[in-house]
C-alpha cells in the first residue's frame, strides 16, 4: 500500500486537528475531500513528515516519513494549493531547480524540465519570470515541478484552481494518464466534487479530523434501491405520466438548484417487459432516448448525508462560508 | 508547442546525494542576487580599497629594497607621517615604531627586516579587513541577506524546498553559503591578492615562505567576520516575510550598536583625567592601558610589558615625537580617523557591544596584534552568543510555516 495512515492524532496546542485518522491510499487516483478545517492539509503534512504526530503511525511506501523524510520526499511530488514560486526564476528554471533539489544532475534536470513542461503544454510562457505568470500557467509550472523527478506518489491540493474549463479537463486528463499508464499513486485534495467524481477511483471524506466516509466512487454513489437513469429529449413529464400509468415507478430528476432535468429515474428491476414498455412509450410520444444507465447518487448528496449522519452540524456550518 | 511531444516519460537516472542541494541552493541564490545592479556595484567598489593598500605594500617594499627602512624608522620615531603613503603611513609608522626597540633587537638586520615586514603587513591587512572591508561587508550583506529567507516566506517557496529531499540543514547551509561566498569575495579574496602582490613586489620570493601564515590568518579573519554577521543577517531575514523590515533591522543593529559603543567609549575618555583630548589621553602613559585594542597596540602581549610593549606604545611614541616636532595636530587628525574606523588605540572596554568593534578585536587577535585575553574574551563571548542566538532563531523559523 503506497500510503497507510493508522490512528493518527495531531494537535496544535490545545486544538486537536486529526482525531485518530486511519486510511489507506492504494495505487490509482484517490480523492481527499472535506470542508474547510477538516484537517486535509495537516494530513498531507503528516504524510510528508512535515509535522510531528502525537499518536498513530504513517507509512509511505513502508517508510516512516518523519524518521526518513528525505527518502520519502524523493518518492513524493506535491502541488500546493497556494501559489509557490521562487521569485526571479523563469518557469523552466523553477522546474529545473525543483528537479535539481530532488537530486537530478544539472543538465538532466533542464532537459527533464523542458520535457515535462512540453507535456503540460506550458508553451513559451515557461521563459517568463514565474511571478509574472497567470494563475493557470503557474499551476502548470507547479504541477511540472511536482512530477519532474518522476515521483511514485503525487499529492495535489486543489489542482484545478484557476484553470479554465479546457485546461481543467487537460489537467484531469494528465492525472488519469499518470495513474493509468504510469502506475502512479495520486492523492487529490479538493472541494470540486465533479472533479473527484470524474477521475477518482476512491474517495475519502475527512471532517472535523475524522474519516467520515471512504470507499470507491462506485460503492459510495450506488443508490440504496437500484434505479436506472433515462436521459431523454422531448416531453419528459408526459413520458413520466405514461410510465407511471403502466405501473413502472418513475420520477423526473431535479437538479441541485431545484430545476427539473431531462432525466427520468426508473425502477425497472431487470424486467425486460418493463424495458420494452419504456421504448414503446418513448417512441409513441416522440421522445428521443439519449442514454439509459444505472443511476448513481450525486457525490455531494452522499457527503452531505454522511456529514449529517455523523452529527457534524458544526462541520457543515464551518464549510458554509 | 513541441515539434515532437514525447509525452510523460519515467526518469530512472542516478540521483545526487542530499548535500548537492546545498550547492544548488547556493549557486541559484548567488545568480539571483548577482542580478541586482546595486550588488554588482557594491562588490566592484569593495575591491577599490585594495588598490590603495597595494600602494602601501609597494611603498614599504620599495623602502626595504632601497635600504630606506632605517630612515622610515627614524621618521616614525619622530612621529612624522610617512610621505607618499597617505593615511596608511600612520599604520606603517605605528608598526615601525613598535618594532624598533633596541632592547629587543636580535638576529641582525635581516631578522629585523623580517620582523618589521611581518608587523607592517599584518597591520596593513588588519586595517584593510577592518576599515573598508568590514563596512562594505555590512552593506553587501545588507543588500543580499534580508531577501534570502523572507522572500521564500512571502512567495511560499518553502513549499518547494520542504516537500523535496531538502532538510533544514541543507536549506540553511545553502543560504549561508551564498553569503559566505560573497563575504569571501570582498574580504578574503582581495586580502590574499594583497598578500600575493606584497610577495610579488618584495625583493625575494622567499618572503612568501617567511609570511606563509598570513594567508591563513586572512582566511581565519574572513571566517570570523562572516560567521556572526551572516548568521545574524539570516536570522533577521527569517523573522519576517518583508525584506525591507529585515534590511532595516540589519542596518539599525549595526548603527545603533556603533552609536552605543561610541557613546560609552567617549564617556570613558571624558571621565578620565585630561579627558576630551585624545592625544593627551593616549599619551598619558602606563595608566592609560586598561584595555586597549587596535593597530596601536603592542604585538608583544605574550612577552611581557616593557615600556614599548604596552598597548599603543608605537602610536604613543609617535605622538610624543610629533609633539616635539610640532606635528601633533596632524597625528591627532589621524587618530580621529583611526577612531572613526574603529581602530582606536585608546582604552576600549565596550568593544563587545558593537559587532563592528567586537569583530575588530577578534581580527586583531587573529593577526597576532592583540593577545591579551581580558581584551579578546568579551568580544569573542559576545559574538559567540549572538551567533548561537541567530542559529537558534534561524533553525526555529525557517520551516515554521510548514509546521503551522
Amino acid at each position: 500500500m503506497p500510503v497507510r495512515v493508522a490512528g493518527v492524532v495531531k494537535r496544535y496546542g490545545r486544538r486537536t486537528v486529526l482525531r485518530g485518522v486511519s486510511l489507506d491510499v492504494p495505487p490509482g487516483i484517490t480523492g481527499l475531500v472535506g470542508p474547510n478545517g477538516a484537517g486535509k492539509s495537516t494530513l498531507v503534512k503528516a504524510i510528508l513528515g512535515l509535522v510531528r504526530i502525537v499518536e498513530g503511525e504513517v507509512r509511505v511506501f513502508g517508510l516512516d516519513p518523519h524518521a526518513r523524510s528525505r527518502e520519502v520526499r524523493r518518492l513524493v511530488g506535491v502541488v500546493p494549493e497556494d501559489e509557490a514560486a521562487i521569485p526571479g526564476l523563469s518557469g523552466v528554471e523553477m522546474v529545473a531547480y525543483a528537479a535539481r533539489l530532488s537530486g537530478l544532475p544539472g543538465t538532466e534536470a533542464l532537459r527533464r524540465a523542458h520535457e515535462v513542461l512540453d507535456w503540460c503544454d506550458a508553451g513559451q510562457e515557461r521563459y517568463r519570470p514565474v511571478e509574472t505568470l497567470s494563475v493557470g500557467v503557474k499551476q502548470k509550472i507547479c504541477f511540472a515541478a511536482a512530477i519532474v523527478h518522476d515521483p511514485r506518489l503525487v499529492i495535489l491540493d486543489e489542482p484545478t484552481n484557476g484553470l479554465d474549463p479546457i485546461e481543467r479537463r487537460a489537467m484531469l486528463g494528465r492525472l488519469t494518464i499518470l495513474a493509468r499508464d504510469h502506475g502512479k499513486t495520486i492523492l487529490v485534495s479538493t472541494h470540486v466534487l465533479p472533479d473527484v467524481q470524474s477521475i477518482c477511483e476512491r474517495v475519502i471524506l475527512l471532517a472535523a479530523g475524522r474519516v467520515r466516509l471512504a470507499g470507491t466512487i462506485r460503492e459510495l454513489t450506488h443508490p440504496p434501491v437500484p434505479e436506472e437513469r433515462l436521459e431523454v429529449s422531448g416531453p419528459v413529464d408526459a413520458l413520466v405520466d405514461r410510465l407511471v400509468a403502466r405501473g413502472i415507478p418513475a420520477r423526473r430528476s431535479v437538479g441541485p438548484e431545484g430545476v427539473p432535468e431531462s432525466v427520468i429515474l426508473l425502477r425497472l428491476g431487470g424486467d425486460p417487459r418493463a424495458l420494452r414498455a419504456v421504448w414503446d412509450e418513448a417512441a409513441g410520444l416522440g421522445v428521443g432516448v439519449r442514454a439509459l444507465e444505472p443511476a448513481r447518487r450525486p457525490l455531494e448528496e452522499v457527503f452531505l448525508e454522511a456529514l449529517a449522519a455523523a452529527g457534524d452540524g458544526e462541520v457543515v456550518a464551518h464549510a458554509a462560508p | 508547442m513541441p515539434l515532437h511531444d514525447v509525452g510523460y516519460r519515467p526518469w530512472c537516472g542516478e540521483r545526487r546525494g542530499p548535500l548537492s542541494a546545498i550547492l544548488v541552493i547556493a549557486a541559484t541564490g548567488i545568480r539571483l542576487a548577482w542580478s541586482s545592479r546595486w550588488l554588482r556595484r557594491a562588490v566592484f567598489f569593495a575591491w577599490s580599497p585594495a588598490i590603495l593598500f597595494a600602494g602601501s605594500f609597494f611603498a614599504f617594499e620599495q623602502a626595504v629594497d632601497e635600504g630606506r627602512l632605517g630612515a622610515m624608522r627614524t621618521s616614525a620615531r619622530m612621529g612624522r607621517n610617512l610621505d607618499g603613503i597617505g593615511v596608511l603611513g600612520a599604520v606603517i609608522a605605528d608598526a615601525l615604531g613598535d618594532t624598533v626597540d633596541p632592547a629587543e633587537r636580535h638576529g641582525g638586520p635581516e631578522a629585523e627586516v623580517y620582523r618589521t615586514r611581518r608587523a607592517v603587513w599584518s597591520r596593513l591587512l588588519l586595517l584593510f579587513m577592518r576599515a573598508p572591508q568590514a563596512i562594505l561587508l555590512a552593506i553587501v550583506v545588507g543588500l543580499v541577506a534580508p531577501t534570502l529567507v523572507s522572500r521564500d516566506l512571502r512567495a511560499r517557496a518553502w513549499l518547494i524546498y520542504f516537500t523535496r529531499p531538502v532538510g533544514k540543514f541543507e536549506y540553511v547551509a545553502g543560504k549561508l553559503l551564498i553569503l559566505a561566498l560573497l563575504v569571501a569575495a570582498i574580504t578574503m579574496l582581495p586580502g590574499i591578492v594583497l598578500w600575493g602582490m606584497g610577495v610579488a613586489v618584495s625583493p625575494s620570493v622567499w618572503v612568501a615562505l617567511a609570511t606563509w601564515d598570513l594567508p591563513l590568518r586572512i582566511v581565519a579573519a574572513s571566517v570570523a567576520l562572516a560567521v556572526p554577521t551572516v548568521l545574524l543577517a539570516l536570522a533577521f531575514s527569517s523573522l519576517t516575510a518583508e525584506s525591507r523590515i529585515a534590511s532595516f533591522a540589519w542596518f539599525a543593529t549595526w548603527i545603533a550598536c556603533w552609536v552605543a559603543h561610541t557613546s560609552l567609549a567617549t564617556a570613558d575618555l571624558i571621565a578620565r583625567p585630561g579627558g576630551g583630548d585624545l592625544a593627551v589621553a593616549v599619551d598619558d602613559g602606563p595608566e592609560d592601558d586598561s584595555g586597549g585594542m587596535g593597530v596601536g597596540e603592542g604585538n608583544r602581549g605574550g612577552r611581557g610589558r616593557g615600556p614599548s610593549g604596552r598597548p599603543g606604545a608605537g602610536v604613543d611614541r609617535a605622538m610624543r615625537g610629533a609633539r616635539e616636532s610640532g606635528l601633533a595636530l596632524d597625528l591627532r587628525r589621524v587618530r580621529w580617523l583611526a577612531r572613526a574606523t574603529g581602530l582606536d588605540a585608546a582604552v576600549d572596554r565596550w568593544a563587545w557591544i558593537s559587532p563592528y568593534h567586537a569583530l575588530g578585536v577578534v581580527q586583531a587577535w587573529i593577526f597576532g596584534i592583540e593577545r591579551r585575553p581580558e581584551v579578546v574574551l568579551p568580544p569573542v563571548v559576545s559574538l559567540t552568543v549572538v551567533s548561537l542566538l541567530a542559529v537558534f532563531v534561524l533553525w526555529w523559523r525557517v520551516d515554521a510555516p510548514a509546521r503551522a
